[in-house]
């Protein structure tokens, strides 16, 4: 190749390089300044007495960390978060899986059902947080009035005002509004398994339960394991429902992370505190994610 | 053409951002945020406010802040140094903005409209080392609102002490159809985490001469009184499980007021709001409705639980916008203006003004409770009332206990049997203690 050729090239891949790299800028130039940057002033905060109520700022090392372990009630909080997360997940998990294989099926009006079966997605959260105040308050809604009549909780009594059942209607809640979600991947996944394995297993004297347990669920293992991950870290940190329902009550019994935070920050202004709060509630999720790039094979 | 294509939308981008930093530095235009959100309230709000600029011959621009967003959003505006020219909210808020030198005095602007006409407690609920950061425009007075009807009925009269309360809430628990449950019940205590269980523990404290601070000398007191802060929440849960609907653990203002409105409890604490309430949704039960002042103890009461609105001036202006936005308040303070505004909420709240309060009582939206409305207003001239932790004058604990939820953590528990109230108590004056350190008082 001539000098010539050799230099035209070279100026070619100079422009391609630049081209490439206007092209990718503004992403990186994105997550640099709205996923980098508060995520590092974020671990900086959390070692800092930061206030909104004054205007220094002081640097504190670990004494944010030794206060929120020390706290009693972020292990209160954090085992609430857990709860709600197990609980939750599972449930969604399960609700998901379960219509994802009655929609599966080939059926009249399967369109309208599964455009039906959507709309808990959609519905806004502050919508459904009203709605199950409603349904839940002790005198007159309806859900507490059958409770009551069937004498599960005590006459004017309404879960949202006990321990345990103000927790368990958040996460029954919580189930029915993000079950949508699971079902359509696990449709999406259902779809692609061969039904050639279904009528080998068939042949094989397999029935419905044991074609379910030997063929579906080993398929379906890596859809789950995406869903877990994503939907642990998803409900882990859903904010609104609890905030606007419970309010973290009845005696801080569905008070969980997030709104430890919110506290912090907007109760008590503390933002150096409710930093370190978020960068303990962000290292766990975070090795959600590293297992979830893992087992998805991202990190290829 | 790419280029030119990356160029344009470059461009967009800056000038967007650009839009996003503007800054309205308009010397004759005020902002004005209220944190009352109200269609009645805001209509009277933006109807003067529109009054008075055509006076001036300024521009405006109101904006309703949320209660629950105001300190997300003034926190947000310090930073971004955009604080509203002038502020029309509570002590709470008022606390924020002097805490963090964001208001003017405002001595110059009372003076003008007439010091002798304003409700002396109203001015001492924003004064600040015998200086005022706002002006009051109305004030809420904690009462017990009954059921006039099922009083006479049982053949009950007014409680005069502790035990006459508790007695007549139980007497007043009602089963209407005999299927052994309590159709209506004697006294609701509502303990809903955000505001409501301090707000009731409060009124009960108070009434015992239990503060957050020494109202004298100023010094954190919630501590040295924790025993007589237990005995006072022992006697509020104690009322509760004998005459309060059990799910009332979890009712915020909203659930209270109805259900003395609906009939299905016959007493509740609250700030007149259940009078509005009744007129749009039960107007029978209007008729049947009046209040009284919670009793001390033993009778001898000594504080309410109050709160008010206040006008405040931001300091960070030019003196002359500074001195705009004065001028607006002060028009804003005619007897007729300020009679109008706080009729917007009828027996809720009280102008600041004596010779509105002359226009208020006779307006025909409260006519119709003269005796209720004089006992409201003798308890403002010459009863003591506080907000919580502002019983030294204006306070940002007022705000941290707000936007909090350790009292209602704390109360929740001893109401549903999770820890005593000695236990309650202490957590309490544990996390009171955080925020003072907070707060740097």
């Amino acid at each position: 190749m001539s000098a010539k050729a050799m230099s035209l090239a070279n100026g070619r891949a100079r422009k391609r390089n630049r081209l490439a790299i206007v092209f990718v800028a503004p992403a990186v130039l994105f997550l640099a300044i709205f996923v980098m940057y508060p995520v590092f002033y974020n671990i900086y905060l959390s070692f800092t007495d930061a206030n909104l109520l004054k205007k220094n700022t002081s640097f504190v090392w670990l004494k944010n960390y030794k206060r929120l372990f020390s706290d009693p009630m972020f292990w209160k909080y954090a085992y609430n978060t857990l709860i709600w997360t197990v609980f939750s997940v599972i449930g969604q998990l399960a609700l998901g899986l379960a219509i994802a294989l009655v929609i599966n099926r080939k059926m009249r009006g399967g369109t309208l059902l599964r455009s039906f079966l959507l709309i808990p997605y959609v519905i806004p959260a502050v919508t459904l947080a009203l709605v199950t105040k409603w349904v839940l308050n002790g005198d007159y809604g309806i859900v507490s009035l059958l409770l009551q009549k069937a004498g599960v909780i005590a006459h004017r009594q309404s879960l949202l005002a006990l321990p345990k059942g103000a927790m368990a209607a958040l996460i029954i809640v919580n189930i029915w509004r993000s079950y949508p979600f699971p079902m359509l991947i696990y449709w999406a996944a259902l779809k692609s398994i061969d039904p050639e394995l279904y009528e080998a297993g068939k042949m094989d004297g397999a029935g419905t339960m044991r074609l379910f347990w030997h063929i579906t669920l080993p398929l379906l293992k890596n859809t789950t394991i995406v869903l877990l991950v994503l939907r642990i870290i998803w409900t882990a940190t859903y904010f609104d429902l609890i905030r606007m329902v419970t309010g973290g009550g009845p005696a801080g019994s569905t008070m969980h992370l997030p709104i430890m935070i919110y506290q912090a920050s907007f109760g008590t202004f503390q933002t150096g505190y409710a930093s370190a709060i978020s960068v303990v509630l962000g290292a766990l999720l975070f090795f959600c994610i590293v297992f979830y790039v893992k087992k998805t094979g991202l990190d290829d | 053409m790419k280029k030119l294509i990356a160029l344009v939308l470059a461009l967009t981008m800056i000038l967007t951002l650009g839009a996003v930093g503007y800054a309205d530095d308009n010397e004759n235009k005020l902002v004005i945020w209220t944190n009352l959100t109200a269609d009645s309230q805001t209509a009277v709000l933006q109807k003067q406010f529109d009054e008075v600029a055509k006076e001036m011959g300024v521009e405006i621009e109101m904006v309703t802040v949320a209660f629950d967003d105001m300190y997300t959003k003034l926190a947000a505006a310090m930073e971004s140094g955009d604080t509203p020219d002038i502020m029309h909210t509570t002590e709470g808020g008022s606390a924020y903005l002097y805490t963090q030198g964001l208001i003017s005095p405002m001595d110059d602007v009372i003076d003008a409209i007439g010091r002798d006409d304003f409700v002396e407690s109203y001015l001492r609920s924003i004064t600040v080392d015998d200086v005022a950061w706002g002006v009051p425009d109305w004030a809420l007075h904690t009462s017990v609102w009954y059921r006039k009807d099922l009083f006479a009925e049982k053949g009950l009269e007014i409680p005069t002490n502790w035990q006459e309360l508790e007695a007549a809430a139980e007497a007043l628990n009602t089963d209407s159809d005999g299927d052994g449950n309590i159709d209506v019940y004697g006294f609701a205590v509502p303990m809903a985490a955000v505001q409501l269980a301090a707000q009731s523990y409060y009124e009960f404290l108070f009434t015992s001469g239990v503060y957050t601070f020494d109202p004298a000398t100023g010094e954190y007191n919630f501590g040295n009184e924790k025993e007589k802060a237990a005995h006072v929440l022992d006697y509020m849960i104690d009322l509760y499980k004998k005459a309060s609907p059990p799910s009332s653990t979890e009712w915020s203002w909203s659930e209270n007021r109805n259900a003395l409105v609906e009939g299905s409890v016959a007493m509740v604490l609250d700030m007149g709001a259940v009078i509005g309430l009744a007129q749009t949704n039960n107007p029978d039960m209007v008729e049947n409705l009046g209040c009284f002042d919670l009793p001390g103890e033993n009778g001898d009461k000594q504080a309410s639980f109050g709160g008010g609105y206040y006008f405040v001036a931001s300091s960070q202006a030019s003196e002359e916008k500074i001195a705009l936005a004065k001028e607006f308040i002060t028009k804003l303070y005619t007897p007729e203006k300020a009679a109008e505004r706080a009729l917007s909420r009828p027996m809720f709240a009280y102008p600041s003004l004596y010779s509105a309060f002359e226009l208020y009582k006779n307006d025909p939206a409260v006519a119709q409770f003269p005796d209720e409305i004089d006992s409201i207003f003798d308890a403002f001239e010459h009863n003591t009332w506080y907000r919580y932790g502002m019983e030294a004058g204006l306070s940002q604990m007022a705000s941290q206990i707000e936007a909090t939820t350790f009292f209602g953590e704390a109360i929740q528990g001893v109401a549903l049997g999770m820890q005593t109230s000695e236990q309650a108590v202490d957590y309490i004056d544990s996390q009171l203690q955080v925020q003072l350190d907070v707060i740097g008082q």
